[in-house]
């Protein structure tokens, strides 16, 4: 008797097998699935034919750019360092360049587990920060000074962001355990201010520290007008953060804490070895979304002043040469973005699935 | 020293509310060092608060308690000391679920007793050999089975070499087959002469190994009774009552 069932399926007789179950099962679903193919690779086609086959490239050939039937990158390669740069001096470019690449590489750094402690962490910030305020102002170590009003690009982009969940990270912990305070007037005093705050628009919040606080602060008090908005946005941040870390909080049972109290340990140590890193695992997915959100949000701050990458990208398509070949340019910037979300994203899920391992 | 072969833990006309709530009524109870005490009593009967009362997890309002000689006040560094000289465990475990089991055993000896990495895990390796789980310090709780996280519990406790051994029912959330794993090792311990307090209803092991058994119900102690005199020949009413009750079947 010959077992028919024994015999190992074939690739490809399990691809085919997929298919006909999934695609082909009745006529009216054949003719579905070879309608939608078609359609797809025919947008697919198109794509390619506007993105590559029908593109002039190089800013050389710019003047072929009005009968090319596909993508003009010209503007790019011709207004590219406007983008990336904003107003930057133009012969000083190379300090951005440093400067993106310090708070690229201290993020980077930062997503490794060898650096989460506490004094790794604050030791890479400091440096990296220290590295890219030095490069891009220039004053203190004896370049030729840029002051922060010419900054701008994508690297404007990137400190705006990175400032942000840098302060505002700390500050939503701080307001999540503030509003967890047994003294009363501590926590409803914060829970009133998270709500006010999180009832503002974005805008509101960056406009009256741009704009309103110098007219009623003493001169001294002003400060550089990023730093007002940097530490605005990132109490914004804070205030939805806090939330976040609100909910990983209600998430730990009691017991953790009287586990930990039972055995002779302090509040602190009890907070920082028990309780915290549970609730950075529960709040996980709400932070991914913060950061996600808050870095595609930095380009509001063009309303305020800001030449960030946005603003930049603007300014890229405003000469009238370049006035038709806005798509691309938004094009190349939306690239950009999503290098940096999805980067973003993936390692959320790469943190998720670390920490469901050890968890199990 | 304190009296301290006297007396482990010694509560004097103790009370304790919840807001209006009366919950612990003029306690007194001396524990003897080396003695087990095992609690029963009917749910709501105030028996957890009152263990739970003697290392402050639970604040009480009038009375006093008094562990190896330390008066339980609000000075922070009396609770300090008393908490290292008493080990709890609880009906849920509450195990760790970030650290492994060794972390578990080795987080408190390294933070309050300042023990170095080494040797809190060379004793914790002991303790978990103790409890007969050394192979699995690497696994995380979530990986164990009820039975061997209460372990894990025991161990974790012991640890912190503690004169007194709190027991919050510690098999009351276990599956039945998993039970005598942990009473066994319960067994050991107070074999060992560990001073030990066990609220549970688990009235074979109130019979073989306590010194005395507590019956408490409505916030107070009823009867207080050596085993044999207590399941044998109980006086007062509710105690029969309650006897029957959880033996009945």
């Amino acid at each position: 008797m010959t077992d028919i069932a024994a015999a190992p399926p074939s690739p490809i007789g399990t691809a085919s097998h997929w298919l006909k179950k999934h695609a082909f099962s009745s006529l009216p679903a054949s003719i579905a699935t070879v309608l939608f193919f078609a359609l797809l690779l025919y947008i697919a086609y198109l794509v390619l034919d506007w993105a590559i086959i029908g593109a002039v490239w190089s800013a050389e050939n710019a003047d072929q750019c009005p009968a090319a039937h596909g993508a003009c990158w010209s503007v790019i390669d011709a207004r590219y360092r406007l983008i990336l740069f904003g107003l930057y001096p133009y012969d000083l470019h190379w300090r951005s360049t440093l400067a993106c690449v310090a708070i690229v590489l201290t993020v980077i750094l930062s997503c490794v587990p060898l650096f989460w402690s506490v004094q790794r962490l604050a030791l890479l910030w400091i440096v990296g920060f220290g590295a890219y305020y030095l490069l891009m102002e220039g004053g203190p170590i004896g370049l030729q000074q840029v002051t922060t009003d010419q900054w701008g690009g994508l690297s404007l982009t990137l400190f705006l962001f990175s400032s942000v969940v840098l302060i505002g990270m700390p500050m939503g912990l701080g307001l999540a355990l503030a509003r967890r305070s047994k003294l009363p007037v501590i926590s409803y005093g914060v829970a009133v201010l998270i709500d006010f705050i999180r009832s503002l628009p974005l805008l509101a919040t960056l406009f009256t520290a741009a704009v309103v606080v110098p007219i009623l602060l003493p001169d001294w008090l002003h400060g550089d007008k990023i730093w007002r908005v940097i530490i605005a946005f990132a109490l914004f941040f804070a205030c939805y953060q806090a939330e976040v870390f609100r909910g990983g909080f209600q998430a730990i049972p009691r017991g953790q804490f009287e586990a930990g109290q039972a055995l002779g340990l302090h509040y602190w140590q009890i907070l920082g070895r028990i309780v915290l890193p549970q609730v950075f695992r529960h709040s996980l997915p709400g932070t991914v979304n913060m950061v996600v959100v808050t870095f595609k949000e930095t380009a509001i701050v063009i309303i305020i002043g800001f030449f960030e990458i946005l603003a930049s990208a603007n300014a890229a398509f405003g000469t009238g040469e370049w006035a038709p070949y806005y798509i691309e340019v938004y094009v190349f910037v939306g690239l950009i973005y999503w290098v940096f979300i999805f980067s973003l994203s993936q390692y959320g899920e790469y943190l998720k699935r670390r920490m469901s391992v050890a968890k199990r | 020293m304190p009296d301290m072969q006297a007396s482990a833990v010694e509560i004097r006309n103790m009370h304790k509310y919840y807001g209006a709530f009366h919950a612990l009524k003029n306690i007194d109870l001396t524990v003897k060092s080396g003695e087990r005490i095992v609690i029963c009593g009917p749910s709501g009967s105030g028996k957890s608060t009152m263990i739970r009362c003697i290392n402050r997890l639970e604040e009480h309002q009038e009375g006093t308690i008094t562990v190896l000689g330390t008066e339980l006040t609000d000075d922070v560094n009396n609770i300090d000391e008393i908490r290292r000289e008493v080990g709890m465990v609880f009906q849920h475990f509450n195990l760790f679920p970030h650290m492994n089991v060794l972390e578990n055993c080795t987080l408190a000896p390294m933070l309050v007793r300042k023990a170095s990495q080494r040797d809190a895990e060379d004793e914790a390796m002991r303790f978990l050999e103790k409890v007969k789980i050394p192979d699995q310090a690497h696994k995380h709780p979530g990986q164990l089975s009820g039975g061997q996280q209460q372990r894990v519990a025991i161990a974790r406790a012991l640890c912190m070499r503690p004169e007194i051994m709190l027991f919050d029912e510690p098999t009351s959330a276990l599956d039945p087959e998993m039970i005598a794993e942990v009473l066994d090792v319960m067994v050991s311990l107070a074999q060992e002469g560990m001073t030990m307090l066990c609220v549970t209803h688990e009235m074979g092991f109130a019979r073989s190994v306590a010194d005395r058994v507590i019956f408490m119900d409505r916030g107070e102690i009823v009867e207080e009774a050596p085993p044999e005199q207590f399941f044998d020949n109980p006086q007062n009413d509710r105690t029969r009552l309650f006897l029957s009750q959880i033996l009945g079947h």
